[in-house]
């Protein structure tokens, strides 16, 4: 046996980029076999893979449906409707094998606890039901009528068989309602349905099997510990992910905190901006079904948040008899049922109710991450990402936090002799209603920096990124009538399109060689008229151009929503916003689509990249902050850089004074500008 | 790096290389330490003998570090620990002069209140017998509905403090009940080495009811702590030996740190008599530490409405049991069993009488019982305190009422030859003039009745 770890301790969630073909399963979250209520079950042999580098060999079931009936770890999940005849035809795949030739085939079947008037046909008859000889075929069929969590498993030489891995779980939904586990009361989110199978392994016990040796039950000395059949840390890898081909279900648990955007005054709600009437509802609670197919009891520890207990064995608790747990032990053969919601009782948050007396704000730099690398965000906050010491690797999202549910025999929180492995998963509470970003740089492309930084942006209150009109000169006195001037420079000027610009009081309107340094003009526009100017004089932009840039935005987000709020103001100096009274200028805020022109096509102000934000698209916006968020829905890859760009998302704020009448320069205050997606 | 032969320990490697050892006073004999040449440094601020019990309110400063403590069969040679201590308020360079290797096991009980903000500040002071190893410590509130991970201990998903470093951990707690705290960094190997004990929240505006409700009301509460000990681990950490956590086999079994018949020797203090305390010879320093400071004895008059808070940080299932007196379980893991509502749902009574309570790893349960009245008729007994009827709060799996295979060989303060390991006494005290019943304790100035208290005259 190898005793390699696998590199790195921990691998990237976020990483396994396994984009789902169609008809394939969800990343996260119970899987259920194809097909029923009829199903073709094959019992055969395989390896599976522990997190140590260890392979462990066991007999299991597989749907003959999937993949040709290919080895899988533990047994499909059978989910059948309540009143369902159910049939299950098992054809024995435990004869000889190549790769295993001492194996001594044995004959195979199934038993349903919890189900009643059970029919056997065809085989032989073995002590509990009847079996399938090596090669051969043996049909059960039941009627599910009652709905709940099961176990199917071997009822042949169950001691070695049950052992060997020869179970699977059996859900059985409400004929009503396909989102209730059971009545009424046991409503649940159907997108948050999990599956926490627990079992144990003693792979010298498996290898006596593979090898044809003494197989001895009573020298059981289990090392792997397993959830849904794997050992963590391969326990939160998504579903069917490649590198572990036969043990095709992870057990990742997904929350979002609770939201009832229809009922403000709902206690449970955290306060804006987290939960408003404009959030996606989140009121109906995960449900876990928790089956332990293992030989000993195990007790089961929810960081973060309690579970409450609402059935068992396949049956509800009374109204009022469910029962909150934080340590539940769950006995061998057992299933029950769950139901999580994450309730906050504190809503801190960044902005408005911070930790009291700093102790939010860490020093990363006076303590450690283990092993320098964590699923740890940086900041104490849900949705907040901070800046972790270097030569620590991150392996959070976007701003997610993760606890981890594990067995508190805590020698079962490990493989074989290194900790923090085994019967353990993690659930991950997302920021409700998506993740947060803000803006990590600035750049001007029409504009000069009046004053403040991209930090300025990243918080709503009184401070601001203040862009100041782009300035050049005329080197040449300008006659009152001349139609093309030079210019000292044209960068920061637009580079295609007509635009206005002002020389003292007179706006003239660039209309040809733009971005060469020979401008084409008219005189006197927007009721102004044309005038001489001196040799020297200042021209001035009528618009201002700035984007920010955003980074470790992930790849296969969604529902980006932009917001971004921020005023004009008449002056370009001093700190005091001078009210602008009439003839407001005009924002427009666009994103980079990265898909038209790469970076090239969002380097200036009128590059081809730069899309529009729908509705409201202009807006008039004067000396008083407006705040507006734009919603993009669906994938926002478009969105999204990628190779070197990879990442990064830049929304550009240009406002233009281009109406009459004489509109006079004025510079842009960005108070507030951020992104809110749905984490892939 | 070299392998010490089997069995060798740093005493012994201290012992032949002439530096003396000490000896360690357990039950009736007598303190015979002889200091080594080895430096011994007197705590030169020490916390007092109740706050290695119990550390109460908003304001807690625990350290970790390692030590050494007793288990039976072991006496001359002590067990290898790491745990939490309370410290003083001092910087970290005075914390590491008087209080790193002065493990305790189990650490302070914390006593809370619904409602008052705590601030926990963690010192890892580092190991003294183990300069190699730099491990980190968390602590991590196990039940706690935490509304952040900063705070929850788990150093692969938040932080680690390392050694020399101090980290603040942040609770405002808002569900009354019984709970655990433990190292959360390479916890199959912290928790078994030693850093445990048991957080209660009291009620607000009811410190002496264990919930919100009139019927939770008690006279006296005793946090106990369940878990088992593997010497293996202890030992192996000692002398920088890997132990396979897949090979857990406790041979110990111990209620607050402690086997029977420690388990009824009083919460320590340094004025008792010596056979009365619990005291291990400390290789970190030369110095007699009574390093298992939490009694686990119940001392209480008849009719006392009593609370127990159970939790197990073992990694097996206790089955205990209090033959004689029935037990009303009215919480477990921090919930209410009563009825009422929480957190939008609508609960009935689902409190329960039993003579048993199943206790697996990580769970926590609050037991009521009253105590009975005292029975002249029945066997009686005597302790430093006085007369006493006497029930046994005891495993009922009897593999686990030995140490190491021993039955225990009895001791002072009443304790009985035959029994050991998890198991304690409920003594129930001769009311009346004539007899010698229990002062009721005195609240503090919140209100609050003390937990674990113990009598001795």
């Amino acid at each position: 046996m190898t005793m390699l770890k696998r590199t790195g301790l921990l691998v990237t969630v976020a990483a396994l980029l396994w984009a789902p073909a169609t008809g394939q399963a969800a990343k996260t979250g119970m899987v259920c076999t194809p097909g029923g209520p009829t199903f073709n079950l094959v019992a055969n042999t395989g390896d599976i893979e522990t997190p140590d580098g260890n392979s462990v060999f066991l007999w299991s079931y597989a749907n003959q449906s999937v993949n040709t009936g290919h080895f899988q770890a533990p047994g499909p999940v059978l989910c059948v409707n309540e009143g369902d005849t159910v049939t299950i035809h098992l054809h024995n795949g435990l004869d000889s094998h190549a790769s295993a030739p001492n194996m001594v085939p044995e004959n195979v079947s199934i038993v349903f606890p919890g189900q009643s008037q059970v029919d056997a046909s065809g085989g032989s008859e073995g002590l509990f039901t009847r079996e399938a000889a090596p090669g051969g075929d043996v049909t059960y069929t039941f009627v599910a009528s009652r709905p709940g969590t099961y176990v199917y498993e071997s009822g042949s030489d169950p001691s070695k068989q049950l052992e060997m891995g020869l179970y699977g779980a059996l859900v059985v939904r409400p004929s009503s309602h396909a989102d209730w586990a059971y009545g009424s009361a046991t409503q649940f989110d159907p997108s948050r349905e999990y599956l926490i199978l627990l079992n144990e392994l003693d792979p010298d016990l498996h290898h006596a099997v593979e090898t044809g040796g003494l197989y001895d039950i009573t020298k059981l000395h289990n090392r792997y510990f397993a959830v849904n059949g794997r050992e963590f840390p391969d326990s939160v890898q998504d579903n069917g992910v490649s590198w572990l081909p036969n043990q095709p279900y992870g057990s990742l648990v997904r929350l979002q905190p609770y939201c009832n955007p229809s009922n403000m005054s709902d206690p449970l709600n955290p306060p804006p901006p987290a939960c408003t009437p404009a959030s996606p509802a989140n009121t109906q609670p995960a449900l876990i079904r928790m089956i332990n197919v293992g030989d000993l009891n195990h007790p089961y520890h929810p960081h973060g948040n309690h579970l409450r207990q609402i059935a068992q064995d396949g049956r509800a608790f009374a109204s009022g008899a469910s029962s909150e747990r934080f340590g539940e032990t769950i006995g061998s053969g057992q299933t029950e049922d769950f139901l999580l919601t994450w309730t906050d009782q504190d809503f801190w948050n960044a902005t408005t109710n911070q930790f009291p007396n700093g102790v939010a704000l860490t020093d990363y730099r006076n303590l450690t991450f283990k092993d320098d690398n964590t699923f740890y965000s940086g900041s104490a906050y849900l949705g907040r990402k901070g800046t972790l010491p270097t030569g620590v690797v991150q392996q959070n999202v976007c701003g997610e936090w993760y606890f981890p549910w594990h067995s508190h025999a805590l020698n079962e929180f490990a493989n074989f002799d290194e900790g923090f492995g085994g019967m353990a998963t993690l659930m991950r509470v997302d920021p409700g209603g998506g993740c947060y970003a803000f803006p990590s740089s600035t750049t001007i492309p029409g504009g000069v920096l009046k004053s403040g930084s991209y930090t300025d942006l990243g918080i709503d209150d009184t401070k601001s990124y203040q862009v100041n009109p782009k300035t050049t000169t005329r080197p040449n006195a300008t006659t009152a009538g001349q139609t093309s001037i030079t210019v000292a420079s044209a960068s920061g000027f637009p580079a295609s399109g007509n635009y206005f610009i002002r020389i003292d009081n007179e706006v003239l309107q660039v209309t040809g060689g733009q971005g060469t340094t020979t401008w084409t003009v008219q005189r006197g526009q927007l009721g102004t008229t044309g005038a001489a100017h001196l040799s020297g004089a200042v021209i001035t932009a009528l618009a201002n151009d700035w984007y920010a840039g955003f980074t470790s935005v992930p790849t296969g987000s969604q529902n980006l929503k932009v917001t971004y709020k921020g005023k004009n103001c008449a002056n370009t100096t001093g700190t005091t916003c001078t009210l602008i009274a009439s003839n407001l200028p005009q924002q427009t805020v666009k994103i980079c689509n990265w898909t038209i022109a790469g970076a090239t096509g969002c380097s200036t102000a009128t590059s081809s990249g730069w899309v529009t934000l729908p509705a409201p698209q202009s807006q008039p916006v004067g000396s008083t902050d407006v705040s507006t968020t734009w919603t993009l829905p669906g994938s926002a890859n478009a969105y999204i850089g990628t190779g070197s760009n990879k990442g990064q998302v830049r929304v550009l704020v240009h406002t233009q004074r281009w109406t009459a009448s004489s509109p006079t320069p004025f510079s842009t205050w960005g108070n507030f500008m951020q992104l809110v997606y749905d984490a892939p | 790096m070299e392998r010490l032969h089997e069995g060798s320990t740093r005493r012994q490697f201290l012992q032949a290389a002439g530096f003396g050892a000490a000896a360690v006073a357990v039950g009736g004999g007598a303190l015979a330490a002889t200091r080594g040449a080895g430096r011994a440094v007197a705590q030169a601020t020490a916390v007092s003998a109740r706050d290695r019990v119990v550390l109460t309110g908003g304001n807690i400063l625990l350290a970790a570090t390692d030590g050494y403590m007793t288990v039976p069969g072991r006496e001359d040679d002590p067990l290898y620990i790491f745990g939490f201590i309370p410290v003083s308020n001092d910087p970290v360079a005075t914390l590491e002069n008087d209080f790193k290797g002065r493990a305790q096991h189990i650490a302070p009980i914390l006593d809370t209140t619904d409602g008052t903000d705590v601030y926990l500040k963690l010192t890892n002071l580092g190991l003294i017998q183990r300069p190699d190893l730099t491990d980190s410590h968390t602590l991590h509130w196990h039940g706690f509905r935490t509304p952040t991970s900063l705070f929850d201990g788990v150093p692969e998903v938040s932080i680690a403090v390392p050694i020399n470093r101090q980290f603040t951990y942040f609770y405002r707690p808002h569900n009354v009940g019984t709970y655990m705290y433990h190292c959360h960094f390479e916890d199959v190997e912290h928790v078994q080495m030693g850093m445990t004990s048991i957080v209660f929240v009291r009620p607000n505006g009811h410190p002496n009811w264990a919930y919100n409700d009139s019927s939770t009301e008690f006279d006296r509460h005793f946090a106990i702590l369940l878990n088992e000990v593997w010497n293996k681990f202890h030992d192996g950490d000692r002398d920088i030996q890997e132990s396979i956590p897949t090979d857990y086999d406790p041979q110990w079994f111990t209620l607050n740190g402690r086997c029977y018949p420690h388990t009824v020797l009083p919460n320590d203090d340094p004025a008792l008599s010596a056979d009365l305390r619990l005291v291990t010879a400390n290789a970190n320093n030369e110095d007699d530490e009574a390093s298992q400071p939490v009694s686990a004895l119940v001392q209480v008059n008849p009719g006392d409405r009593v609370l127990l808070r159970l939790a197990n940080l073992g990694y097996l299932q206790h089955s205990m049991e209090l033959p004689g007196i029935p037990l009303r379980v009215v919480g477990q893991d921090a919930t209410f069993l009563g009825p009422g509502t929480s957190l939008g749902v609508t609960y009935a009574d689902r409190r329960y009488m039993t003579n048993t309570v199943y206790i697996g790893p990580g769970e926590a349960r609050d037991v009521l019982f009253t105590a009975p009245d005292y029975d002249g008729d029945a066997p009686t007994f005597a302790d430093t305190w006085g007369t006493y009827n006497r029930y046994f709060f005891r495993n009922r799996d009897y593999r686990k009422l030995a140490n190491n295979g021993d039955r225990g060989g009895g001791g002072p303060n009443g304790a009985i030859a035959g029994l050991g390991g998890m198991a304690s006494e409920v003594r129930v005290y001769e009311p009346g003039a004539s007899g010698t019943p229990l002062p009721a304790p005195t609240p503090d100035s919140a209100g609050r009745i003390s937990p674990n208290l113990t009598y001795v005259r």
